[in-house]
């Protein structure tokens, strides 16, 4: 009954906007036909144990109640499970784009979701659960009166926070955020679900945990579809099935056995104990590769794209200067994340190339930098003297030679600086690409505060690789600047 | 060898150049003067297309620059420029500005190129500066490079705006002993200049320009002694 998100509200209306014409893509499947090794496409946020969780100790597969569930019934069906990891926000998008051909992500049936997706029948309800420090101990919603209790945001829980009498209420984004709210004692309680509250105790053993009484049953977790997919009633049809014959249970009985608060935190007055991310680092450290691929194929095409372009204003062409200009305008003036979940979710409809997360990253990343590159590059074209230039063209130098050799290294050396600030810039942004779910080191960071309900030690942990990397970077970069004033 | 028609050049609503007609034989060296903003500089630069004329002809050899047709880029390999601010280019060495062109432009082998390059710095007598980089070199020195830079490309004309007008007064003989010793070897020459003692001495033919017109053309010695027009005689008046 979590996770009732829809930040993604505005971007996806300019989204749904370009692709309303190609929507509903997803074929309806026959009547339980058998799908013959056919594959189906599951979509999830995997920073959410148990539901669905990184195995990050482990391989990194992805694991969990939901994923258990999912795979039962895609074999049943005789389908072929794949599993499209993404960000919690993205989820719905990746649902009516056709991207992913269902949704199990702990996600609760809402009015709102029911616009546009489609559910099964609930296969799960979670209960509510009072979080707070052991020496507080709140057990009902009468002492929470005068108290301040924290959520998170668009969550059910936060929903039924609202309704407590006497408790002022704030909002957090995330379980770790909760967690360090408690310790600090910004809030007195937390309302939480119970399978996220078992594991929030367990790793800080400062927290105690209390049952709230069951709700009704009538908005817990189901599997979300595309409207009109013909995949629903076969869904049901096997959870049932799931149902009277006992499996379900058992799956999450699998994932809900240890529900007895485990004490494996320890308790420092800062709460910060690196051993909690034993196991976790290998996964972590991973993701540089992935994040300096990204800075690296984004900074490239920013670079060869942001010339081009500053090449087409300085011509004496006007539709090339007008395309240009025009370009940086719309680049520089929408955000980032529009522009990179349009091209995520647009690619595959409008080319019918199911564009990888990883790509569709590097390409918004590097058409955006490249607007602010080519007004960079220009500036640097202008300030080499203009001398250069007649000197080149009375020596017969042909244009392309002349701008590769004689002024863009001159160029290079004015603008260098600024370069480096647009890469060390590109480096850091790339966390914003964990929204559709490109594995770089932010996104590695969340999963693992997600597994460990732990909110600082991730967090420190790639601030420090961030900033290495930094480092690297700006000491290239005084290098190759030595490098163009050896002529000086 | 190079044939001007009626040449003219405006910029905006000012008209620089008001009609230029003239003539320059193989060999000939001329010496450009005239009052600044008199137009010596714009014409030159109309000579290699540095400038676009608004209206009129130039042709060399009988191939006409200012036909839309022609491909500039070659016609300006014949024909050499030397600024005068030098414009080298300050992230190569000189030996590389010397041998960019020749290597990039006329695909010469760079061995070839390089070795050439050092006779010309010989000639120029700059032979220990082949590694340096511009920015270590005085600026008679970097003129006497830009000159050098000038005729690796094997031109057949040579064009000098106001070659010596940027130097240190120390400087000025050594980069004029060199365009002089040019002189003497017979490359047409087009010199924008305010030494009138190096006009008179190195000069055929004495060009005088003023409010865009070539208002004198005459020798070095009938200029200098027998000015024909009012203008020309104030104008050497106050220089001389």
């Amino acid at each position: 009954m979590n996770r009732n998100k829809l930040r993604i509200g505005p971007i996806w209306l300019i989204a749904f906007a370009v692709l309303a014409p190609t929507l509903g893509s997803s074929a309806s499947y026959a009547e339980a036909a058998p799908a013959a090794g056919q594959k189906i496409i599951l979509g999830t946020s995997p920073d959410y144990p148990p539901y669905e969780s990184v195995d990050a100790k482990n391989n990194g597969e992805i694991i969990g109640m939901d994923i258990d569930i999912a795979r039962y019934i895609a074999d049943r069906l005789g389908y072929k499970l794949e599993i499209a990891p993404m960000d919690f926000n993205g989820l719905i998008a990746a649902l009516q784009t056709g991207r992913v051909d269902f949704v199990m992500s702990a996600m609760s049936v809402t009015d709102e979701r029911k616009k546009s997706v489609a559910f099964s029948d609930s296969y799960y309800a979670a209960r509510n659960t009072i979080v707070s420090k052991k020496t507080n101990g709140f057990y009902s919603v009468d002492q929470l009166s005068g108290k301040v209790v924290g959520a998170q945001l668009g969550s059910i829980q936060d929903l039924f926070a609202d309704t407590i009498p006497g408790a002022s209420h704030k909002k957090l984004n995330k379980i770790a955020d909760l967690i360090q709210e408690l310790n600090t004692g910004r809030i007195d309680a937390a309302i939480v679900e119970d399978a996220v509250a078992i594991d929030m105790v367990s790793a800080n053993p400062g927290l105690t945990i209390n049952f709230l009484p069951a709700e009704e049953d009538d908005n817990g977790y189901a599997v979300a579809f595309p409207l009109k997919s013909g995949l629903v009633d076969d869904f049901n049809r096997v959870l049932a099935e799931m149902q009277t014959n006992g499996e379900l249970q058992k799956i999450i009985d699998k994932w809900f056995a240890d529900m007895e608060p485990s004490n494996n935190g320890s308790s420092g007055s800062l709460n910060i104990d690196f051993r909690v991310l034993e196991g976790y680092v290998p996964y972590i450290l991973k993701g540089i590769y992935v994040t300096l691929l990204f800075t690296l194929v984004s900074a490239l095409l920013g670079l060869i794209w942001g010339t081009i372009l500053s090449l087409f204003k300085i011509s004496s062409i006007r539709p090339l200067q007008w395309f240009a200009t025009a370009y940086t305008s719309v680049f520089r003036g929408t955000p980032l994340l529009v522009q990179l979940t349009l091209i995520y979710y647009a690619t595959p409809q409008l080319t019918g190339f199911d564009i990888p997360a990883l790509l569709a990253a590097g390409l918004a990343f590097g058409l955006n930098s490249a607007a602010y590159l080519s007004e960079t590059i220009r500036g640097g074209i202008m300030a080499v003297d203009k001398g250069q230039r007649e000197a080149a063209i009375a020596l017969g130098v042909p244009y392309r030679k002349m701008m590769a050799r004689i002024i863009f290294p001159q160029a290079l050396r004015h603008i260098l600086p600024a370069l480096v600030n647009e890469f060390v810039a590109l480096l850091k942004e790339s966390s914003l690409v964990s929204v559709i779910g490109v594995t770089e080191l932010m996104r590695r960071a969340d999963v693992v505060r997600a597994s460990t309900f732990r909110s600082f030690e991730a967090l420190l942990l790639v601030a420090a690789i961030y900033y290495v990397l930094v480092l690297v970077l700006t000491s290239l970069a005084r290098v190759l600047e030595r490098r163009l004033r050896r002529s000086d | 060898m190079i044939n001007v028609t009626d040449l003219k050049k405006t910029f905006g609503k000012h008209q620089v150049l008001k009609g230029i007609t003239t003539q320059v034989d193989q060999g000939e060296v001329v010496a450009l003067i005239g009052p600044s903003g008199s137009g010596k500089s714009t014409f030159l630069r109309c000579l290699n297309m540095l400038e676009t004329p608004t209206s009129g002809t130039i042709a060399i050899d009988g191939i006409e620059l200012t036909n839309p047709q022609t491909d500039i880029a070659r016609v300006r390999q014949r024909i050499g420029m030397v600024f005068q601010h030098f414009h080298l280019f300050p992230h190569m060495t000189v030996l590389d500005n010397i041998t960019f062109a020749p290597i990039e432009v006329k695909g010469i082998p760079p061995e070839a190129a390089r070795s050439k390059a050092h006779e010309l710095l010989a000639r120029v007598g700059l032979s220990d500066k082949a590694d340096s980089y511009p920015s270590k070199l005085s600026g008679g020195q970097k003129q006497r490079v830009a000159i050098a830079r000038s005729l690796a490309m094997e031109p057949d004309i040579l064009l000098f705006d106001e070659p010596t007008s940027a130097l240190d007064p120390e400087m000025v003989k050594e980069v004029l002993s060199v365009i002089r010793g040019l002189a003497d070897s017979g490359m047409t020459m087009l010199i924008v200049t305010h030494e009138m003692k190096f006009a008179r001495e190195a000069a055929d033919t004495i060009y005088f320009l003023d409010d865009g017109k070539l208002v004198e053309r005459a020798t070095p010695d009938s200029f200098f002694t027998r000015p024909q027009s009012e203008r020309a005689v104030r104008f050497l008046e106050q220089v001389l």
